[in-house]
């Protein structure tokens, strides 16, 4: 991931924050959530950006704020080179096209009471000027694809299987042949093996179509397979972002190694301890001063207490550690 | 003798022909050990463990040569026999912490509720023992948490709370049903060790129900892997995950991103799992297998033992592998 801006960036996040008002009742003043807090990235077309992290840690506020779905608090977000920002309501349109979205739950994110073909054709109906038969054609030729049959263009998703309905969610997505695919944990509803099926899917399409993704998970296996760059949040801050294979083989922020010792392996080294983490999350309405990864921390000091850590570049990524040099010595 | 052993347990839902969703199973679990019951949805690993705890309900139907727990028959008891076992000497943690517990009580009160039913505590003592719980599962400040409800908790805490009732009454055996699931990946890591320090701590045995080969990989000690409904292989850890002999178990191993480092395409198994009208004639995987032959689409295999374990194929993988 470069820091300076390149002209085929299909994407490209600067500082990026949201925050959400939340009541605390009547007689108390409302206290602000910072779901999303200073994330800029760039993704390049053909590509695969990685965001991980738990529950909380503000991945899905970014995917509303990516596919203008809500408005980011601050910061500019720039779609194939034009900013979101004052753009009006006919480029908004347009814009969107260009982002589409795959949801985690596809027997949620598919309407059960329309059939699987005008799904898949929805995104040309509303954008563009097909006839009804020039849009079947695409249609069919675009579930031949993703793996379905063009014969099923008649059937309701509850006459498919899971894996199978995330290929219809896919193949809606894809219609428009857009320049971002936000993908939110497109493969954690899936069994193991649909789930190796699905990401092949992915990756082909993404060969075809030269499209940018951003991939959400919190499955570091899958990540790791998929990713070029990887995107790692705490409680609504990057704390490391580079590229996949320096991340994976060598983590320099403490709770980026936490998370990948912590993930389940096939081949366990009994040799190597479990870093392991203690307490939970903290509550994002009372934000850690400091640090927000101090009190879990094993390695926090004084400092981390007070000073909020800022990304900075270490060995070919950006960490947001005191401490990173020392740890990592 | 194990502590728990079923032979030949059918679960069918319907009339005699409908399609089994437990096909034929034989497992068994020793005392204190940490077995893991693996499978894709559908595969019948969770209905298992709920035939044994007789919350099949009709129009579900338990079938067993034998189904014995603790040297009592299972499926001979009656109601109330059966709740002096279940949730005393038999218990269950579930999936979904958020909807495994009770919103209207206190977690406090649920705690005491297993200690007045199965150990006949009450009162004070029944506070003192949820309290002494609550500190075993590691819940920081343990005496507060007592009056808090479920949705006060996190998933984290929640699932502990669980498994503080799991364990409440000292269980032979602890039924965890995709314990960690619901969870992230930094909080699955202390719920396993927990788990599993209770096991070693208490000479409880573990079954585990999970899809995830990789948790299996870091705690079990003995593997059952389950295909629509039957058991396919049973073998030791780490034996199974060196050399699979089933090729349902190889192709489960192969589709974990894990096993295709730098590779561009992960291994495939085609197809899906077979449904109740396209079951297939000879070998349930047979549709699907890339090493199937003619005598696989005709006739069913038994779970056969050999040296290492029991697999359930004609032509069954690595048999003579050398493995640690």
């Amino acid at each position: 991931m470069s820091v300076i801006a390149t002209t085929d960036a299909v994407l490209t996040a600067r500082d990026l924050t949201r925050h959400y008002s939340v009541s605390r009742g009547l007689f108390q003043p409302a206290a602000s959530v910072q779901a999303l807090n200073g994330v800029s990235f760039e993704l390049q077309a053909g590509k695969t950006l990685a965001v991980v992290g738990e529950s909380g840690c503000g991945k899905s506020t970014l995917a509303r704020a990516l596919t203008l779905i809500e408005e980011p608090s601050s910061g500019s977000l720039q779609i194939a080179g034009q900013e979101v920002a004052g753009a009006s309501r006919a480029e908004r349109k347009q814009l969107r096209r260009d982002v589409q979205m795959v949801f985690q739950n596809p027997y949620a994110s598919l309407n059960p009471r329309q059939k699987v073909g005008d799904q898949i054709g929805e995104p040309l109906l509303i954008n563009t000027q097909l006839s009804r038969l020039e849009r079947r054609d695409k249609v069919q030729a675009m579930m031949q694809q993703v793996g379905l049959r063009p014969e099923h263009y008649q059937r309701y998703p509850h006459m498919f299987s899971g894996g199978q309905r995330q290929r219809i969610a896919l193949a809606r997505a894809m219609m428009l042949q857009p320049k971002v695919l936000v993908a939110d944990e497109p493969t954690s509803a899936l069994d193991v093996s649909i789930q190796a099926q699905v990401l092949n899917l992915f990756m082909d399409l993404q060969e075809e179509f030269n499209t940018g993704y951003v991939f959400i998970s919190h499955n570091l296996s899958v990540v790791r397979h998929v990713a070029d760059d990887v995107l790692v949040m705490y409680l609504g801050r990057p704390v490391e972002m580079g590229p996949s294979e320096h991340i994976y083989s060598r983590p320099l922020h403490p709770y980026t190694q936490a998370l990948l010792s912590a993930t389940p392996t096939i081949h366990p080294d009994p040799n190597k301890p479990k870093i392991k983490l203690s307490g939970e999350l903290p509550n994002p309405l009372s934000p850690p001063s400091g640090c927000a990864f101090h009190q879990r921390c094993p390695y926090a000091t004084e400092r981390c207490h007070s000073e909020l850590p800022q990304l900075r570049l270490l060995e070919a990524r950006q960490v947001a550690c005191h401490h990173a040099e020392t740890i990592n010595g | 003798m194990s502590l728990l052993q079923i032979n030949n347990l059918s679960v069918r839902f319907g009339d005699a022909n409908a399609v089994p969703v437990v096909d034929g199973l034989d497992l068994s679990v020793d005392k204190g050990e940490v077995l893991a019951i693996v499978g894709e949805s559908g595969s019948g690993k969770s209905v298992t463990m709920m035939a044994l705890m007789g919350l099949i309900d009709a129009p579900g139907k338990v079938s067993a040569d034998q189904l014995q727990f603790d040297g009592t028959d299972m499926l001979r008891l009656k109601g109330k026999q059966r709740r002096h076992i279940v949730g005393k000497d038999l218990s269950m943690v579930f999936q979904d912490p958020m909807t495994s517990l009770n919103p209207s009580f206190t977690v406090g009160f649920q705690i005491e509720e297993v200690l007045r039913q199965h150990l006949g505590l009450s009162g004070k003592q029944a506070r003192q023992r949820a309290l002494q719980l609550l500190e075993r599962v590691e819940i920081p400040a343990a005496e507060s948490r007592l009056g808090a409800y479920p949705h006060q908790l996190s998933g984290g805490m929640s699932q502990r709370v669980a498994i503080a009732m799991a364990i409440a009454a000292e269980p032979k055996l602890l039924i965890a049903d995709e314990p960690t699931t619901a969870l992230d990946v930094t909080i699955q890591a202390q719920i396993m060790e927990l788990l599993l320090g209770l096991q070693r701590e208490q000479d409880m045995a573990l079954v585990l129900i999970t899809h995830d080969l990789a948790v299996v990989a870091e705690t079990a000690q003995r593997v059952c892997v389950m295909y629509a409904g039957q058991a396919v292989e049973v073998g030791q850890v780490p034996q199974l995950f060196e050399a699979p002999t089933h090729p349902y178990t190889e192709a489960l191993l192969k589709a974990i991103p894990e096993h295709s480092l730098g590779a561009q395409r992960l291994a495939t198994l085609p197809g899906i799992v077979p449904g109740r009208y396209d079951r297939p004639h000879g070998c349930l995987l047979a549709p699907r297998c890339p090493y199937a032959q003619a005598r696989c689409h005709e006739q069913r295999p038994a779970l056969e033992p050999h040296e290492r374990g029991a697999v359930r194929c004609f032509f069954p993988l690595n048999l003579n592998a050398e493995v640690a």
